[in-house]
């Protein structure tokens, strides 16, 4: 009675293993579905950050809380609007990070 | 030795195959990654399907699809294979994910838990192949990628996004289930044997 090895289970798993599928027309079929790829334009990208920026500004113009952290933060004042709102942005944009990240992974 | 430099060899061809097809946008580039790697693919998706061939083509051609799409994405880290294998394995969780399959691969998975362990009268290779779906499915996807398709550990844990260490895990309990009951089955064999 021999003792089963790592290496003869390797091997009976290998010998089990039919091997690559033949082609049998697969390849032909696949290719009629592959049609030339368009190129990506980065145009409406652009476009949408700018429009969502002016959005942005839009809506935010009108709060006198936007207005106050602008102020502070020109006049070199730390007040509590400009912290908020500073602490927001930043808080948004590591969402916009984390979001970005956790795509491009899934891609 | 050879191994490798064939392997070496073979991976230069796939990036040279790869750089046609994006910089010219040559399907006939492609084409030829198709032929030299369709085999693979399907095998690997049938296994994973429990033999269902049909399935396999339509994942398969699925996977090429998506690889023709996002073959810029490719960035020679791993082999063209491997890319591959990690897309094709992709498309196969996703159908898992679909109620139908899941529903349908449960119902086998139960009926398989009914079916008694290896006999020893029985063929080596049907015992190794019941044996093998006794396995846990990590184990059997690992065993799959790692043996049957000759990946090393680190391209398995790129395939089937797992930890380095979970795959060297799934690769050795594995084995070592496999050994019982294939000396279990060598045992047996040898009293009928005698007898």
């Amino acid at each position: 009675m021999n003792p089963v090895h790592d290496e003869d289970i390797d091997a009976l798993l290998r010998q089990s293993f039919d091997g690559p599928a033949p082609d049998a027309g697969f390849s032909d079929r696949v290719m009629q579905h592959v049609r030339s790829r368009r190129r990506v334009s980065s145009w409406p990208l652009v476009a949408c950050v700018f429009a969502g920026v002016l959005m942005c500004w839009l809506s935010l113009s009108g709060s006198p809380l936007w207005r106050a952290a602008w102020q502070g933060w020109f006049a070199g004042v730390w007040s509590a609007s400009t912290f908020v709102t500073l602490a927001a942005m930043a808080a948004l944009s590591l969402l916009a990070l984390g979001w970005t990240l956790a795509e491009a992974d899934d891609h | 030795m050879t191994c490798v430099a064939d392997s070496a060899a073979e991976a230069r061809i796939d990036q040279a195959l790869v750089a046609r097809a994006l910089l010219g946008n040559d399907r006939r580039a492609f084409e030829q990654l198709v032929r030299r790697h369709q085999g693979m693919v399907r095998a690997q998706l049938c296994r994973l399907l429990h033999g269902d061939a049909a399935a396999a083509d339509d994942l398969a051609q699925e996977t090429f699809l998506l690889a023709w799409r996002k073959l810029d994405q490719f960035r020679s880290e791993a082999r063209f294979s491997t890319w591959l294998y990690r897309i094709a394995y992709a498309c196969f969780l996703q159908m898992c994910r679909t109620k139908s399959w899941a529903a349908r691969n449960a119902q086998d998975d139960d009926a398989m838990e009914e079916l008694p362990m290896p006999a020893p009268a029985m063929d080596l290779r049907m015992d190794l192949t019941r044996a093998m779906q006794h396995l846990s499915t990590g184990e059997q996807t690992v065993l799959l990628h790692c043996v049957q398709l000759g990946l090393s550990h680190e391209e398995a844990a790129y395939v089937l996004s797992m930890p380095l260490g979970t795959v060297k895990t799934h690769a050795t309990r594995g084995k070592a289930k496999l050994k019982t009951w294939l000396s279990a089955w060598q045992n047996a064999a040898g009293e009928e044997h005698v007898q």
